[in-house]
């Protein structure tokens, strides 16, 4: 009997109601311990327990030289450099520690959203994206603990909605997935506010990894510079439901922001949504290059992929555990 | 611009009305559906280009609103049926007379020569209604034996296109005196006035009872002008559109038909065939009798021949006697050929009833009367004297009495002639005359009819007294001799001499002149015998009993009730054939029998009609020209062949002119026009709209 079993039996999911109990299932968690197997045979090398850091330390790696400073210990002093450049150089090596990721949700009512019951049409959609984030980000936090790193997931709208506090070992996978079902869909975002919130509570630097859909009014760069500005190691999960590209709309209509409550009239046209769909992909162009100039691990969930593949196209591209 | 719908200050207050509600409405724009979306940053991008021609798209707006607005303009506009001022100032007023003649049946019209002429005339006066102008009006009136208005002078071209379809050709000649007549008493002082006539034929002197009708020479308002080169009648202009083009006919031109007086089985028939075609023509002429052929006769006309036959002494028929010709097949097992008018083609006739007829004659062994009555055959003559009609009266029922002597009261029922009356008859008796002699007669009365009552020697007769009401057919000086009358419609006769003391008895017309009285008494009129012409006013015997009204049965079966006049039916007939005359239902005669129909037939014999080469103008003699002695003399001279009944008029006179403006067109009414506007600006509106370039 596994953990995921005994936490099947144990945990409160048995009890609650049948879209908590859809959301991490039976199925979910199988999965889950499918892919914790998987990443370590094929990621076998890279991907071990620990993970070292750029910041030279005590380890046993040697990472690097650098000029000696007076007060630096003699005993890093590498002589045969010395000895044929006539140079004090300090040897650098890596220093081993383990590392915290940060899985920060976006809980905005845009994560929310879901444009097939809003339009009252009544034709199956793909569900709201913070479903899909939240099992995301539940896979990933698995992977995490199971790699004996710190994990911790944070909530946010327009500040940081709700925390849960920094834990590790794969048997707390169940504190995971009680905070991620307690999550719900309120507010407006500002990634901005909301991650300057978060880098001040949580001094100790790592994987930032943002689940989001990146709908922020005041522009989704801010939220991401923020991390990137405070030594964060940011990577961008970029929820997307191709049902936002084409909203199924006609006529004339007045269009309400689901979070600022902005209002627009205007009549829908199939030129219209042309352009629309032009201008939709033109903004996840555009989120995409930011990224990538800015060297941020980028990468698009589609909503309508099964998590499942959609984790392992993640460790299949690098970026998430190194 | 005029308006001749609503007046403009109501099309104003209408369009301020309405736009203000169409404007109330343009502002007041539809709610507009309200739809969530997660993220409208992207859609404000898109509208910011939008926004960027946001003047132009108030234009557009605009440009809808205005669109409306002028939609609603037009449609106020058609409500005013505008016109242009010229349009109703030049607006025609027509009389339009179609020939409905017998000749418009002929069949030589359309490619296949087979087009009545009648649908030719039809086609040529819808492109006329057709190309009518906005404000002229119509009158259309159809030219036979009498002239029909089928509308009123109107503007409405569906009332006029109506009135085709009851253009019907009938059996008789055109009155075209009394057409034209017609026409320019419809248009005097009329401005713009034109009489168009679509016939085919020979229309004849514009002349009847009141006179003759001539033309002018006018200019283009109708004015008269020697020089102008329009041809008038009255106030108005005179265009003529020719119909047809065949001439083969050969028509029965005479038809007669009676029975010998004194062999009643028997009959002679005269009739008359013509060949009016410019070929020659091999003809069968059939006759028969009560539908069963009775003789079969080829004949071979020459171009323009005509030709007399007669049949006497035929039998076989007790009735109906019907001629029929066809152009002879070339082989007697082809179907008949027909000519191009089938119209007179066949000929009518009843022969008069073969009935016998009751005679009691109450007389004292007058030797002269009873050999007279021995002569017809038909006659059921019971002889008694006077004593013994005083010991037992009459003997079984009579039709005719005849009172030798004796003067007994009229009976009801039962006509009778007096010879030498007394006193105690229907009559008075005056005084006597010594040798009287008839020195007045009525020689159109019945009674006389093949008779010479001058110079007969009489030694003694009496005078008689009429009652009024009471006809004397023949009188002497001193007083009347012969009266015909009637007491409660029971017919009698006086004569007022005994026959015996005269020569009459030694004269023919002594049993004629019984036979005369007989007929006269049982109706047995041998007018009728001959068929009545069709296209004039007929008086046709009417059954026993009938005195105010009575049912004519045409030859299609169709009912009419006709009065009755002086004992015969009166009616205008149009249609060759057989008709009937029946007694209304509850009318009997004076016996209470129910009165027995009344046959007779009527024909198309006339042949100007039959003539149906068209002639290719119309022309009308000009009353100047007429009353220049020299012009009348050289187109005397030049008309003498004789060969063209319309030389004279063309000679003397002028030749109507062509129908203006008679091309195919539409109506210019303007209100059809703005309705086709309106239509487009809601299909310009309506594609604007749905692909969105004016919202």
């Amino acid at each position: 009997m596994g953990l995921l079993d005994l936490f099947k039996k144990q945990g409160p999911s048995s009890i609650r109601g049948a879209a908590y109990d859809d959301l991490f299932d039976d199925e979910f968690q199988r999965k889950l311990d499918y892919l914790a197997i998987v990443s370590r045979k094929v990621f076998a090398g890279r991907m071990r327990a620990e993970r070292r850091t750029k910041r030279s330390g005590s380890g046993i790696e040697f990472a690097d030289h650098r000029d000696y400073n007076p007060g630096d210990d003699f005993r890093y002093l590498d002589w045969n450099v010395y000895q044929r450049f006539g140079r004090l150089l300090v040897r650098l090596y890596e220093q081993e520690e383990d590392v915290s990721i940060y899985l920060i949700v976006d809980a905005s009512r845009s994560m929310g959203f879901d444009f097939k019951q809003k339009d009252g049409r009544g034709r199956p959609g793909n569900g709201p994206k913070i479903r899909h984030a939240k099992r995301l980000a539940a896979a990933l936090a698995y992977i995490g603990l199971s790699n004996l790193d710190r994990v911790s997931v944070v909530s946010t709208t327009n500040r940081v909605a709700d925390r849960m506090p920094t834990t590790r070992g794969k048997q707390r996978i169940h504190r995971v997935f009680d905070f991620l079902r307690s999550v719900e869909t309120d507010g407006a975002t500002s990634l901005e506010d909301a991650l300057k919130q978060f880098v001040a509570q949580n001094k100790r630097r790592g994987l930032a990894v943002l689940v989001s859909d990146l709908y922020d009014p005041a522009g989704f760069e801010k939220g991401i510079n923020v991390l990137r500005y405070n030594k964060f190691e940011p990577f961008v999960m970029h929820v997307v439901d191709p049902d936002d590209a084409k909203p199924d709309l006609s006529g004339d209509v007045r269009l309400l922001d689901c979070e600022t409550g902005d209002e627009r009239e205007v009549t829908i046209t199939k030129a219209m949504l042309e352009r629309y769909a032009k201008v939709y992909e033109a903004y996840l162009k555009e989120i995409e290059v930011f990224c990538t100039l800015k060297q941020v691990p980028y990468f698009r969930a589609d909503v309508t992929i099964p998590f499942d593949d959609l984790i392992l196209r993640v460790f299949r591209r690098g970026g998430f555990l190194r | 611009m005029h308006f001749l719908g609503l007046p403009f200050a109501e099309l104003v207050t209408i369009f301020a009305i309405a736009g203000g509600a169409v404007t109330a409405l343009y502002v007041l724009k539809l709610r507009r559906r309200p739809i969530t979306v997660p993220f409208s940053k992207l859609w404000a991008r898109i509208l910011k280009d939008k926004e960027a021609t946001s003047l132009f798209s108030r234009l557009k707006r605009i440009f809808s609103l205005l669109l409306q607005l002028a939609m609603l303009a037009l449609l106020v506009l058609a409500l005013g049926d505008p016109r242009a001022a010229i349009e109703i100032v030049k607006g025609r007023n027509l009389v339009v007379l179609v020939d409905t003649s017998a000749s418009m049946q002929a069949r030589d019209g359309g490619p296949a020569g087979k087009k009545p002429r009648i649908d030719e005339a039809r086609e040529s006066l819808r492109k006329i209604v057709r190309g009518l102008g906005a404000s002229d009006h119509m009158l259309i009136a159809s030219m036979d034996a009498v002239v029909t208005p089928l509308t009123p002078m109107t503007g409405d071209t569906s009332r006029l296109e109506q009135a085709l379809d009851e253009l019907r050709p009938v059996d008789a000649r055109a009155d075209f005196p009394r057409a034209l007549r017609y026409a320019v008493d419809t248009l005097r002082g009329v401005k713009r006035a034109e009489i168009v006539v679509l016939s085919d034929g020979v229309l004849g002197e514009a002349k009847d009872g009141l006179g003759a009708i001539y033309s002018n020479a006018c200019d283009e308002e109708n004015a008269p002008k020697p020089a102008g080169k329009f041809t008038c009648v009255g106030d108005a202009r005179l265009s003529f559109v020719p119909v047809g083009s065949g001439k083969r006919n050969v028509a029965i031109t005479q038809y007669s038909v009676r029975r010998y007086p004194l062999d009643r089985s028997r009959y002679e028939v005269m009739i008359e065939v013509q060949n009016l075609g410019d070929k020659d023509e091999d003809i069968e002429l059939r006759l028969l009798g009560d539908g069963v052929l009775v003789d079969l006769t080829k004949l071979h006309l020459k171009a323009g021949e005509k030709l007399p036959r007669f049949y006497p002494n035929l039998g076989g028929a007790s009735q109906k006697l019907e001629a029929r010709i066809n152009i002879a097949p070339l082989s007697p097992s082809d179907p008949p050929i027909y000519d191009d008018l089938p119209a007179d083609d066949r000929a009518y006739a009843v022969l008069p009833e073969r009935r016998r007829t009751k005679v009691l004659a109450v007389t004292d062994a007058n030797t002269y009367l009873e050999a007279a009555l021995l002569l017809d055959e038909y006659l059921d003559v019971t002889t008694m004297t006077p004593d013994e009609w005083r010991a037992h009266g009459e003997l079984g029922k009579s039709d005719v009495a005849i009172y030798d002597g004796v003067t007994p009261p009229l009976k009801p029922g039962l006509p009778a002639l007096y010879l030498d009356p007394k006193d105690g008859g229907p009559i008075k008796v005056g005084p006597a005359i010594k040798e009287p002699g008839f020195d007045t007669l009525d020689r159109k009365h019945p009674l006389l009819r093949w008779t010479a009552f001058d110079n007969i020697g009489i030694t003694t007769a009496n005078k008689l007294v009429p009652a009024e009401g009471d006809k004397i057919v023949g009188a002497s000086n001193d007083g009347p001799l012969l009266v015909a009358g009637s007491r409660a419609g029971t017919k009698f006769v006086a004569l007022s001499f005994d026959v015996r003391q005269s020569d009459l008895p030694l004269r023919i017309a002594w049993p004629v002149f019984l036979m005369n009285t007989i007929n006269w008494f049982v109706e047995e009129d041998a007018d009728y015998l001959s068929s009545f012409k069709t296209g004039e006013v007929w008086h046709v015997p009417v059954p026993l009993g009938v005195t105010s009204q009575a049912v004519l049965v045409d030859p299609e079966g169709a009912p009419h009730p006709v009065p009755v006049q002086e004992g015969r039916a009166v009616y205008l007939g149009e249609r060759a054939g057989f008709y009937r005359i029946k007694a209304p239902p509850d009318v009997t005669t004076p016996s209470g029998a129910t009165p027995s129909d009344v046959y007779f037939a009527a024909n198309l014999v006339e042949p100007r009609e039959s003539a149906i080469a068209p002639e290719p103008a119309l022309a009308i003699a000009d009353e100047a020209w007429m009353r220049d002695p020299a012009r009348v003399a050289h187109c005397k001279l030049a008309c003498a062949s004789g060969v063209d009944p319309e030389c004279m008029p063309k000679c003397a006179g002028h030749e109507a002119g062509q129908v203006k403006d008679s091309g195919a067109g539409v109506r210019d009414e303007k209100w059809m026009y703005l309705l086709a506007l309106v239509a487009i600006a809601t299909v310009v509106e309506w594609a604007t709209y749905h692909r969105r370039i004016t919202v």
